[in-house]
């Protein structure tokens, strides 16, 4: 069965996923102010955690994929290609553009995703993220992490480059993957005891606390960075 | 449009050599993120940046860093919508903060702050920030736009490596001896 993207109400399609986040759910959390709880990460796992949970419902083994922007590829040309072309297989290519269902438009715009990207030296570079999962405090980390995929978002710019239409491009989940891969190499560098407050604080609209999105064992998900697979002994 | 933004003068934080500052921040505070995305560059003792200034290093070219807002884009809402509550909370009032709190950035300027201060006999300096806005193209943007670079203050913060051990015994052999009881 194949869920149409037009079918907005579906929660099980790209469109409910994509508007959680900006227009028209407004879930998203972003920033560190004072007197609130650093919630950009927790966050954010919990809806790339549902969000691949539905694709794994039309599609037994799928699995997000992170762009890393520190690579030599990103940093010549930017945007990996299976996102920047237009075309792929012989047909539109389904990660190069999205639509915007019409409860997130504004006078009927946009009516789907496009980009305006940088120039590709712009990107974060592997030294400026190796001294950020070098920071030994949380808070420290997860606002100079943040900064950074501001900036990505920004690069990336059109709809990803605003917060209300942002998750409606393809790309997002990529760039969100590789923000929950470095948070993920963090916490094995360094871990952390934190307040039962922030650990049990709620992550609407997902049924999760933040302390349980710490514990990946428990979502069932990691990051390998390469496999190498050869046969057995039945083989 | 407040693309540009200058500081008073900052005064230079005196620090025994002996034990001289190990991180130096600006600290950006109630920075409003309800509007456009940009990438704020910041400047030591250049009031002279603007958006086409290179973002070079060193004394000369003053660049220190920047920080980044993804901005909300205005208000999608009716009245009152983007408005972010005053006042105390009801203690039972367990909703997250207001998506528009206003927020802190950070921008680490150890070493051009080490580079400047030896370059310089003044005792003071001043910031300049510059915003430069992403390019969004044609999005259909809410109500309310908020200018870039709206925040409270900036202040410089340094932080020193904490005294060798051997320094802290000496200073609890010094200390008196407790009164008997």
């Amino acid at each position: 069965m194949e869920i149409s993207d037009n079918a907005v109400i579906d929660n099980r399609g790209y469109q409910y996923f994509a508007g959680l986040h900006g227009l028209p759910g407004q879930y998203c959390r972003h920033g560190n102010p004072p007197g609130s709880d650093p919630l950009f990460l927790p966050w954010h796992r919990a809806y790339l955690y549902f969000f691949e949970l539905a694709l794994r419902d039309q599609v037994a083994n799928a699995a997000l994929a992170w762009w890393d922007w520190t690579s030599p590829v990103s940093q010549a040309s930017g945007i990996p290609v299976s996102y920047a072309e237009d075309q792929a297989g012989g047909a539109p290519n389904p990660l190069f553009k999205a639509k915007v269902q019409p409860a997130a438009q504004q006078n009927g715009q946009p009516q789907e995703t496009f980009r305006q990207p940088g120039d590709p030296n712009e990107l974060p570079t592997a030294e400026q993220i190796r001294q950020i999962v070098s920071l030994r405090s949380f808070s420290d980390f997860t606002a100079q992490l943040e900064d950074v995929h501001n900036s990505v978002h920004g690069w990336t710019g059109g709809t990803m480059g605003i917060i209300p239409w942002a998750a409606y491009d393809p790309l997002f989940w990529a760039h969100h993957t590789n923000i929950d891969r470095l948070w993920r190499v963090w916490q094995l560098r360094h871990p952390q005891n934190f307040q039962a407050s922030f650990l049990n604080r709620a992550l609407p609209p997902f049924p999760l606390t933040v302390g349980q999105t710490l514990n990946m064992k428990t979502l069932g998900y990691d990051y390998a960075s390469t496999k190498v697979t050869v046969p057995g002994t039945r083989a | 449009m407040p693309e540009r933004y200058i500081s008073s003068p900052l005064e230079l934080p005196s620090h025994d050599p002996a034990a001289d500052f190990v991180r130096a921040e600006l600290k950006f505070y109630g920075v409003d993120h309800s509007g456009l995305s940009y990438e704020a560059r910041v400047f030591l003792n250049r009031p002279d940046a603007s958006a086409d200034t290179p973002r070079e290093e060193g004394v000369d070219g003053g660049y220190a860093g920047s920080f980044h807002i993804f901005g909300h884009g205005g208000c999608f809402g009716d009245v009152g919508h983007c408005d972010v509550p005053s006042g105390p909370r009801h203690p039972y009032d367990l909703r997250l903060s207001h998506p528009l709190t206003p927020d802190t950035k950070t921008v680490v300027i150890t070493e051009p702050l080490r580079r400047m201060r030896a370059h310089s006999a003044e005792s003071s300096f001043t910031i300049t920030v510059v915003a430069h806005v992403y390019d969004l193209g044609e999005l259909p943007l809410g109500r309310d736009q908020t200018e870039p670079l709206l925040f409270d203050s900036v202040s410089l913060l340094t932080y020193e490596s904490p005294p060798p051990l051997s320094a802290t015994s000496e200073a609890e052999a010094e200390r008196p001896a407790p009164a008997p009881a």
